[in-house]
């Protein structure tokens, strides 16, 4: 039977998925990353390998440390995996918002999942899930739970500063000062949100909006973005395996 | 024809460090010439026994010395220009010359004659921003002006027939950096390559370049084009290098440039017997570009003009960062190239820096988007 497997080596989560020829999802793994990648992959791929026993899945790696997979066939950027994933998970073309751990992106995806236009925060943690993840640690607070938090707070507390590193220095500020954790959580996701519509509005935006990745998880970043862009939000099964899936269909589509 | 997809021969051709040019050539009785970016006239110098060095950088230089001097969002090429001298390496040169390139040129021009005044002599020269008869009168004067300091300063007086006949040899160079470039997809080797040997016109003699050229494209020719995505580059400059490795992983092609190193400076052939004036004429009317103040409409036909020629399927613009020239076009450059299905994107660098794993990213995500 024919099958196809997408890796995605991301900064903060390995994701692998194996499809069937219909690009259903037979097989789906989440870890999160070690600092010795390439070993963790190998070992991940032999625990598939092991699973789908003397079937020849070829592979394709996307993500960050893409091309530390040795096994895979070809290895092809997030983008373009995740506007494929997407595209076929939710079946409609529109524009996808990805926050990882490590950058965010916002990618016009087209007809059969292909990329039209992008754009990429890459230069500054400020707009990622690490941004959300250090404040979180920074008040002890498991990042699980921050968008709850904040969600339940009727104040917010505006942060000015646009770098992850002075922010964290007004956070501490903020609590000495008394103001509520809920109010500054608020205010965080706030200035997240914000740097994402301004994303939003350098590319070709076709509706409806996507979300996908790690993030997309907490509940305040979707309905913050809803509220800010007026728009609804889709949201594909699994947001964080977007990247993979996508990886995965490609490996289907392109017979390697 | 049959498409050609082999794997790329590379590195044959044997190329002298600029270093060893410098030193046999001062050892044979010459002079050197540091020259900042970048129309000049390359003939003038030759003609007085001077060989120009191009001053691209160099890059991945640690600028720390130019940073307490001139402000940190003036480009790298400046900045590294500068620290470059500051570290004590031009000493090797016994002139300098800073064309008005841009603004940040021209300041370090200034810098230069006013406050470090440099044991070699220095010269700035203004390239006027038109393309009238009167851009070219200006010009020739503005040549003829470094023609007499080099008189002085060298005590030698060529005339017409020695410039004429080393303007012939610089514009036999150009050619065959034309022919390069009209077969890139017939020259069976990868971008690095082909542009470490054009743009070692930068600091070869001209006759030595043509040489090479004439090796390089001997070596590398085949008879059926190779099966790659072409795309054309614009910008200043190919820096950090490894971008072409980039595009050549992604099974493209830079089938042509709009670079200031490259693309730019493919001037035509003059005509005439006044040396200054052919000079002149060459350098105004050089292709389209950013530091010639052209229109948006002639930059935006120009790359039109090359897309097609080639059949690349998109432009990427390699843009030095805060390059304010360069950045003024972009908006109207890739909305006119948008309008006509060519797609584009802006990567922004600093010669000085490694390429980042985000900015491989960024290519290689537009790569895979060329169909």
């Amino acid at each position: 039977m024919v099958k196809a497997m997408g890796i995605d080596v991301g900064s903060t989560t390995v994701k692998v998925v194996v499809i069937d020829k219909n690009k259903k999802i037979l097989f789906k793994h989440i870890e999160n990353t070690k600092p010795r990648i390439k070993e963790q992959v190998k070992e991940v791929i032999g625990k598939v390998k092991e699973r789908f026993k003397g079937e020849d899945i070829p592979i394709i790696s996307t993500g960050y440390g893409r091309k530390l997979v040795e096994e895979a066939k070809k290895s092809m950027t997030e983008i373009t995996c995740h506007a494929k994933g997407i595209y076929y998970a939710l079946n409609t073309t529109g524009t996808l918002i990805d926050i990882g751990g490590q950058d965010s992106k916002v990618i016009v995806v087209e007809k059969y999942g292909r990329v039209l236009d992008f754009t990429m925060n890459d230069k500054c943690s400020a707009g990622t899930g690490r941004f959300l993840e250090n404040t979180a640690a920074r008040m002890d607070i498991p990042v699980e739970k921050i968008g709850e938090i904040a969600l339940k707070s009727e104040k917010e507390v505006k942060i000015s500063s646009t770098c992850t590193v002075f922010a964290e220095s007004e956070i501490i500020s903020l609590l000495a000062y008394g103001e509520e954790i809920g109010s500054i959580l608020k205010g965080l996701h706030r200035g997240l949100i914000t740097r994402i519509v301004g994303m939003i509005n350098s590319v070709a935006f076709t509706p409806p909006l996507m979300l996908s990745g790690g993030v997309a998880k907490n509940r305040a970043i979707k309905e913050m973005l809803e509220e800010e862009t007026g728009y609804s939000i889709k949201m594909p099964e699994h947001p964080q395996l977007i990247g993979a899936y996508g990886a995965a269909i490609i490996s289907l589509e392109q017979n390697i | 024809m049959a498409a050609h997809s082999m794997v790329y021969l590379k590195g044959m051709i044997n190329l002298k460090k600029r270093s060893e040019i410098i030193k046999k050539f001062k050892a044979e009785g010459g002079q050197i010439a540091a020259i900042a970016p970048y129309h000049y006239p390359k003939a003038l110098f030759r003609a007085f026994n001077i060989l120009p060095v191009e001053l691209w950088g160099p890059p991945k230089l640690n600028t720390l010395e130019s940073k307490s001097h001139i402000q940190t969002y003036i480009c790298s090429v400046v900045h590294s220009i500068l620290t470059f001298h500051l570290k004590g390496n031009l000493s090797v040169c016994d002139y300098i010359l800073i064309p008005h390139t841009c603004d940040s040129l021209q300041g370090l021009g200034s810098i230069f004659l006013d406050f470090i005044k440099p044991e070699q002599k220095a010269f700035t020269l203004y390239i006027p921003r038109g393309r009238r008869q009167v851009d070219i009168d200006f010009l020739s004067k503005e040549i003829e002006k470094i023609y007499n300091e080099l008189q002085k300063a060298t005590g030698t007086t060529p005339d017409k027939n020695e410039l004429n006949h080393h303007i012939e040899t610089e514009e036999q160079a150009v050619s065959m950096v034309k022919k390069l470039i009209k077969n890139r997809a017939y020259l069976n080797t990868d971008d690095y390559t082909f542009y470490k040997t054009i743009r070692s016109k930068e600091y070869l003699p001209a006759e030595d370049f043509i040489e090479i050229a004439e090796e390089f494209y001997k070596t590398y020719k085949i008879d059926t084009p190779l099966n790659k995505k072409p795309v054309i580059l614009s910008g200043l400059l190919p820096e950090p290098m490894e971008i072409l490795n980039v595009i050549n992983e992604k099974d493209g092609l830079v089938a042509g440039d709009d670079f200031a190193t490259t693309g730019r400076r493919l001037y035509p052939k003059s005509e005439g017997q006044n040396p200054f004036v052919r000079m002149a004429k060459s350098i105004v009317h050089s292709p389209p570009d950013s530091s010639r103040g052209d229109s948006v409409e002639a930059r935006l036909n120009h790359l039109i003009h090359i897309t097609e020629k080639t059949g690349a399927k998109g432009v990427i613009f390699f843009i030095v960062k805060f390059c304010e020239m360069e950045y003024f076009y972009l908006p109207h450059l890739r909305k006119g190239l948008s309008e006509k299905g060519i797609k584009s994107i802006v990567i922004d660098t600093d010669i000085n820096d490694e390429l980042s794993q985000q900015t491989i990213t960024r290519i290689e995500v537009f790569m895979e988007t060329l169909k």
